[in-house]
């Protein structure tokens, strides 16, 4: 299997969104429910994986995700923390492949976020990031967000931080893995993807590229380079 | 900007998006309704029908009853197995019988229901006799199981 | 020797767990009315199953992963859930039709009501569950369920004319009494008896289980190639017998005592005691699967610890699921819902599940990520396309031919 250690670079909603957690024991930890990024001048580095469902709920979409994390709010209205993930901090990080697996065994191993981090400005998640709608002249209407691609690797040395966008329309993860240079058949089903994204939008983060959490959009000028998916 | 803040084209095409969902919807409704009963049908047809299901229903389990009772007497069963499956015959001839029973036969049919009816209510009650023999261990009483056999050939025939 | 006697065990257990109550009671009604017309469905259903059976073996025995753990990966946090919800849901279904086909299994043994057997059953099976090794549950039931033989059997000391029973595969020698409509409606049925859903939940899963390697593709794919056609021959000689002792006396079957009637015609009482045994330990057995799958596909969505090779304590949500689960299926069977009934609407909505589960398995069996070399050939995908187009059709047409034949009724 291929690592993102050997890929050096690997885009956050394919390959480490969902994926599953194990501790140095080889006990199921929980899943990649969100990844928290920081903003370091101006570049989104990532710093921790989230687990539980006030990381996943609210991926489940604006409406529909904040509706069920409203309701998970009130099941639990008496505890401070009820809105706040489990944190694994990249340093717990061993290894990523079809699982990432952390350095120290699973009891006890996640900490609840403290409230500091999660009103920290700084920070964000990846979750609230994929499907933001994205403006740009050369890209359909209805075109989103649909995956951070990163350089570097989870516990790795080297930078480590979003380098490019992918953008179009459809909804982020229905791709199902067909916009990556190697090519896993079944042709046919390869085929419709490609054609179902065939306007989807690889574009480096730099000048003419604005990704604006408050408004909540992704901006994309003209003096920006849009690359197709594959290759 | 519409209430929900999205500019106009956008609310068009979803309420056009809405239009359509709606109007398969109905579509796929009114294919479906004819099947479902919701849309009433003509009294002579659904008659018809529910009369067909229920003598072949019938034939199926007083056929089964026979079937049952004649391995008994074989003994190839045990008297339990005997005994459920004939009262299981028993209790699915019953409802064949007021499925039908239910249904307010229109004018044309009144005299096909009389007779279909009472057919019907004969198979029962040897469907009935046959399971107290069952549980009796009585398993070669041959006139129960010619008049069995009877019954089911006039149930198969009198099914249009 | 023992690596030989280890294959053999695996085969015939397969065997043995391929049938449960979808397939015992949707093929007795298939062969009583539609004669051998619909057989060749069974051998559709067969290789399909076969096909992607020995595709998520692969999967996990090369990335250590279920099928249900890749799903939300695959298809994201909200297809996910969606596929979760219906594939539990379904699974659910299927695990109360087993329930009540121990119990009624059990109630052609004492004539005890099986509305009083079912909280004892159901009782059972949790405990088996909660305690017994899974390598146990698999082989001891998978082994008796080699009793439903005795259908093979009955229908050789039957002495029907094979030549008429041949003749009647064809499809166009359908019973003209029946409707085109109806026979479409048992060929979803049977299909989705044939293709269940959880099996390959449960395949997968006992796969990580028992931490196979790339070392076991070869046994496994022994297992699924010669075990799993050879229970489907079961399903077929099931659908025979019907066909030669009912089709001619216009018996329709809808209960479990007359399923095994051509049993007691063929073979008289010991190997009627044989093929109820066989009703015990097949609806017993995938009772346990469908629990077990019903408690790794929630465990696997939500990345909790699950498995019976882990201890209870170690993975006490599942057991947990799993309890709640057995409390469900016994409730609903006590508000007396005839149990074949059941059966018949979880075949039926396990053809429309098979899309959710099936897509996924395809998509994740050629990626190179999970499988390096193993990924598949392009034999395995061009029958894994057509299948997938086949399921999704079963899957369209299954409501409306459910609504428009009343459920089979015509």
């Amino acid at each position: 299997m291929v690592s993102p250690a050997d890929r050096n670079g690997y885009d956050v909603g394919l390959h480490l969104l969902d994926r599953q957690v194990i501790g140095a024991d080889d006990r199921l930890v929980g899943k990649v429910d969100d990844v928290e990024l920081v903003d370091q001048d101006g570049a989104l580095v990532p710093t921790a994986l989230l687990v539980g469902l006030p990381a996943l709920l609210p991926r489940f979409g604006r409406r529909v995700g904040g509706g069920l994390a409203r309701a998970h709010r009130l099941i639990r209205e008496a505890a401070a923390d009820q809105e706040l993930p489990l944190v694994a901090d990249f340093d717990l990080i061993e290894s990523v492949g079809s699982d990432v697996r952390l350095s120290q065994p699973a009891p006890g191993l996640l900490h609840r976020m403290a409230h500091e981090r999660a009103a920290d400005p700084q920070r964000c998640r990846v979750g609230p990031l994929l499907g933001m709608p994205v403006r740009c002249a050369e890209l359909p209407r209805r075109s989103k967000l649909l995956d951070l691609r990163m350089v570097g690797w989870p516990g790795g040395p080297g930078e480590h931080r979003v380098t490019a966008l992918l953008v179009g329309p459809g909804r982020p993860g229905a791709l199902f893995g067909y916009d990556r240079s190697s090519e896993p058949g079944p042709a046919v089903v390869a085929a419709v993807v490609a054609w179902l994204h065939r306007h989807a939008r690889v574009v480096d983060l730099g000048p003419g590229v604005e990704l604006d959490r408050d408004a909540g959009e992704v901006r994309i000028g003209p003096e920006a380079s849009l690359a197709p998916l594959r290759g | 900007m519409s209430r929900t803040g999205r500019p106009a084209p956008l609310a068009a095409a979803a309420g056009f998006r809405g239009t359509v969902l709606t109007v398969a919807l109905v579509g796929v409704v009114g294919v479906l309704a004819p099947g479902c009963g919701i849309v009433s049908r003509p009294d002579a047809a659904a008659w018809d029908q529910q009369a067909q299901r229920s003598l072949t229903d019938a034939a199926s389990q007083v056929s089964t009853a026979r079937l049952a009772l004649e391995t008994a007497a074989e003994r190839r069963t045990w008297p339990a197995y005997a005994t459920v499956v004939v009262a299981k015959a028993e209790e699915a001839a019953g409802t064949a019988e007021e499925d039908l029973a239910r249904l307010q036969a229109p004018p044309q049919r009144a005299d096909a229901a009389a007779t279909v009816l009472d057919l019907l209510d004969e198979a029962v009650s040897l469907v009935a006799e046959a399971r107290a023999h069952a549980v009796e261990g009585r398993y070669d009483d041959s006139a129960l199981l010619d008049d069995l056999d009877r019954i089911a050939g006039e149930l198969e025939q009198a099914a249009p | 020797m023992k690596r030989y006697f280890a294959v053999l065990l695996g085969i015939l257990t397969a065997i043995g767990g391929f049938v449960d109550i979808g397939d015992l009671v949707t093929n007795a009604q298939v062969g009583a009315r539609f004669g051998t017309s619909l057989v060749w469905v069974v051998l559709v259903g067969v290789v399909g199953i076969c096909v992607f059976a020995e595709m998520s073996g692969r999967i996990a025995a090369v990335s250590h992963r279920a099928t249900f753990d890749l799903v939300r990966e695959r298809l994201g946090p909200r297809m996910g859930l969606l596929n979760l919800v219906g594939s539990m849901l379904v699974t659910l279904l299927t695990f109360i039709a087993e329930i009540g086909g121990v119990a009624l299994a059990l109630q052609l043994v004492g004539s005890v009501h099986h509305l009083l057997v079912v909280p004892f059953v159901a009782a059972a099976v949790w405990i088996v569950l909660w305690r017994a090794k899974f390598s146990a549950i698999e082989n001891v039931l998978g082994l008796l369920g080699l009793a439903l033989i005795a259908f093979a059997v009955a229908l050789w000391q039957l002495g029907p004319d094979w030549g008429e029973l041949a003749a009647g595969l064809s499809p166009a020698e359908k019973p003209a009494a029946e409707g085109w409509a109806t026979y479409a409606f048992f060929a979803v049925a049977l299909f989705g008896a044939a293709m269940t859903p959880y099996e390959v939940f449960f395949f997968s899963s006992g796969g990580v289980e028992e931490r196979w390697t790339s070392k076991d593709i070869g046994v496994m794919r022994a297992n699924v190639f010669i075990g799993f056609p050879l229970g489907g021959l079961l399903s077929v000689a099931i659908a025979a017998c019907a066909a030669t002792v009912f089709l001619p006396e216009g018996i329709a079957v809808e209960t479990l005592g007359q399923v095994g009637l051509p049993v007691a015609v063929g073979l008289g009482k010991i190997g009627l005691a044989v093929v109820v045994l066989g009703f015990f330990a097949a609806t017993f057995g995938a009772a346990c699967e469908t629990g077990l799958s019903t408690g790794y596909s929630l465990a696997q969505y939500f990345g909790f610890p699950w498995g019976k090779y882990v201890r209870p304590r170690e993975a006490a949500g599942f057991h947990l699921i799993l309890l709640i689960a057995t409390v469900i299926a016994a409730g609903v069977l006590l508000t007396g819902v005839d149990p074949i009934m059941v059966t018949e609407v979880s075949v039926v909505f396990s053809a429309i599940a098979l899309p959710l589960t099936y897509f996924p398995i395809l998509v994740v069996a050629n990626d190179p990520d999970y499988l390096g070399e193993h990924v598949n050939g392009p034999v395995a995908n061009a029958i894994g396309v057509v299948y997938l187009v086949v399921i999704t059709v079963a899957a369209l047409a299954a409501i409306p031919l459910m609504v428009v034949t009343s459920m089979g009724q015509g």
